[in-house]
């Protein structure tokens, strides 16, 4: 069973995304900020992480920078509610998969963790 | 299942709608306060004439709403506090992005489906079988039912003889799960369908009865009006902003091209620069003190055209020879008559420009005397355009208080005096005395008239 990690400031988001993908055979956590994330992610080392980049505190940039920092090879896919070419960028320069900007489509969101399971890092 | 049971329910529904209505909450106008308090008396349960009588008055209401996102939070909170549904939601078409997307979700922790989660595009299968003819699946009120999918799922005719509807089915009822809708319900505005309500399982587990989707059809249809209500007024204001500034724009660039000219006009005559500049300055100083006389009342825009024909009092300068312009000594009588057609030039100029109609017929006169001995037409008294005779009085003391080849700047407290002398011979003496009171505020030298060109 694949360990899903989705990290959102909003309690909403975390709990609804949770039960999306656990409905479809994940392991699922959660964590509403930075350092949450980071203990989990240390603890239960997901094979993903589903990653918004706007957040009070640290923001998803540095969370996704201090987890490729700790396991490379751990697959992030940023979640944005804004198209930002240039967060976009770098996101991509820092490692991340995917960036996936909303209003997004569960479809894809599926897909695209689907997909990049699968590629080797 | 009796229906009879539900009554006080649809009751407290309507009642809490009308508080609603009525607490001023998202923008909803006060008008119909007093129509709701006369049709809605407190004293006895509502009957049915009074939830028809409701729903006009709601969908009358509705239209109120400035910004649809108010009307569909509150459709949903209302759905939600008072029917008792695992999930409701509302999907809204938004054309910027050419899809349906969630605008807000209520529910029971779990299900409460965040904004930015949802977005059917225009052939996602839950809106095609809205937006294409003869669907079999919608009922005749137009709403999709969860339980009309899998019936046709479980059909085993759908499946060997429909595989292409199958499928179709199957990918409705993906998208449903996702929406946890049990109904959806369409909103239309003319042929469109600009959104969906979305409804769960009640949490109670009893189905919807006939009225309850009756009064869903005619929420829906009423909120599609005043969404599209909404919408008209919104992408009108929105072309108001966007003809505001450009008429904002453009003016910018007029005005600015006005200074350019005169700008022009300046660095031809080394003597006079700077000459348009002060000139502009000190009429907006005697303007100033002229507030409130009827004549100001009778431009259109008096600041404007005043600043605009100080600045280019002299534009007609360029249709005369260099050799006169900047001769050092005294104008022969000839020379004088050349350079007195500066001002007739000037209004030749401006003339053709249709905004500069009032300019031109300024700067035409600007030379002229109250007492008819002016030129160009030897205009006298208030037949003289009233910012000719403004320009009048501040261009000469400028002249007087600059340099010339020919002589050299009197203090400005003897071009005071002569000011006063020529009072009702060369100048008007209602502009005269303006302009004494504005140099005693020190509004004329104090520094300020060298800015007041910079905010334009």
């Amino acid at each position: 069973m694949y360990k899903l990690l989705v990290v959102d400031d909003e309690h909403d988001v975390c709990d609804f995304v949770k039960t999306f993908f656990k409905e479809r055979g994940f392991h699922v956590f959660t964590a509403l900020n930075g350092d949450e994330a980071l203990s989990i992610t240390k603890r239960e080392r997901p094979e993903m992480v589903l990653l918004d980049i706007k957040m009070k505190g640290m923001d998803g940039l540095a969370i996704l920078k201090h987890i490729k920092e700790f396991d490379r090879t751990i697959r992030i896919i940023m979640i944005s509610a804004l198209n930002d070419q240039e967060k976009m960028y770098e996101a991509y320069k820092l490692g991340a998969v995917e960036y996936i900007t909303k209003p997004l489509t569960l479809d894809y969101l599926e897909e695209a963790v689907g997909k990049n399971l699968k590629v080797k890092l | 299942m009796s229906t009879h049971k539900k009554v006080p329910s649809w009751g407290k529904l309507q009642g809490w709608f009308v508080e609603k209505l009525m607490d001023h909450q998202g923008g909803i106008s006060p008008v119909n306060n007093t129509l709701l308090n006369s049709e809605f008396p407190k004293d006895r349960p509502l009957q049915k004439q009074d939830y028809q009588a409701f729903l006009e008055a709601a969908s009358r209401t509705m239209i109120r709403f400035k910004k649809p996102e108010h009307l569909i939070k509150m459709i949903v909170r209302t759905i939600d506090e008072q029917l008792k549904i695992m999930h409701t939601a509302v999907l809204l078409y938004k054309s910027e992005i050419a899809s349906y997307i969630l605008i807000d979700s209520k529910g029971t922790s779990g299900l409460k489906i965040p904004v930015g989660f949802v977005r059917l595009n225009g052939d996602s299968p839950l809106i095609n079988i809205f937006t294409e003819k003869d669907s079999f699946f919608i009922s005749e009120t137009g709403i999709l039912n969860y339980d009309d999918i899998i019936c046709g799922l479980r059909n085993r005719d759908t499946l060997e003889l429909q595989p292409d509807l199958y499928d179709k089915l199957l990918a409705i009822k993906k998208q449903m799960d996702l929406l946890k809708a049990v109904l959806c319900v369409p909103c239309y505005f003319k042929k469109d369908l600009l959104g969906i309500l979305v409804l769960g399982e009640k949490i109670n587990g009893e189905k919807f009865s006939r009225e309850e989707m009756g009064f869903f059809v005619t929420l829906a249809n009423d909120a599609a009006m005043a969404i599209a209500n909404a919408q008209l007024i919104e992408s009108l204001q929105q072309r108001v902003e966007e003809i505001k500034e450009l008429y904002v724009k453009e003016h910018r660039i007029f005005m600015n091209t006005a200074l350019a000219l005169a700008a022009a006009i300046d660095a031809r005559d080394p003597y006079t620069y700077g000459h348009t500049e002060r000139v502009t300055g000190y009429c907006l100083a005697v303007a100033k003190e002229l507030v409130g006389v009827p004549e100001v009342q009778g431009y259109k825009n008096f600041m404007e055209t005043l600043t605009i024909s100080a600045s280019l009092h002299d534009v007609g300068k360029v249709g005369i020879p260099d050799y006169i312009l900047s001769k050092n000594g005294r104008l022969t009588p000839e020379e004088f008559e050349e350079i007195k057609k500066h001002s007739i030039i000037g209004e030749t100029i401006l003339g053709p420009i249709k905004e500069l109609s009032d300019v031109a017929k300024e700067v035409r006169h600007h030379q002229e005397c109250y007492d008819g001995s002016g030129y160009p037409d030897g205009l006298a008294g208030n037949d003289i355009p009233l910012i000719s005779r403004i320009i009048s009085v501040t261009d000469a003391f400028d002249a007087m208080t600059s340099n010339r080849p020919y002589r050299k700047k009197r203090a400005p407290a003897e071009a005071l005096k002569e000011l006063k002398a020529k009072s009702g011979t060369q100048f008007d003496p209602l502009v005269v005395s303006a302009f004494l009171l504005a140099y005693q505020k020190g509004n004329v030298l104090g520094g300020q008239e060298s800015s007041v060109l910079q905010s334009y």
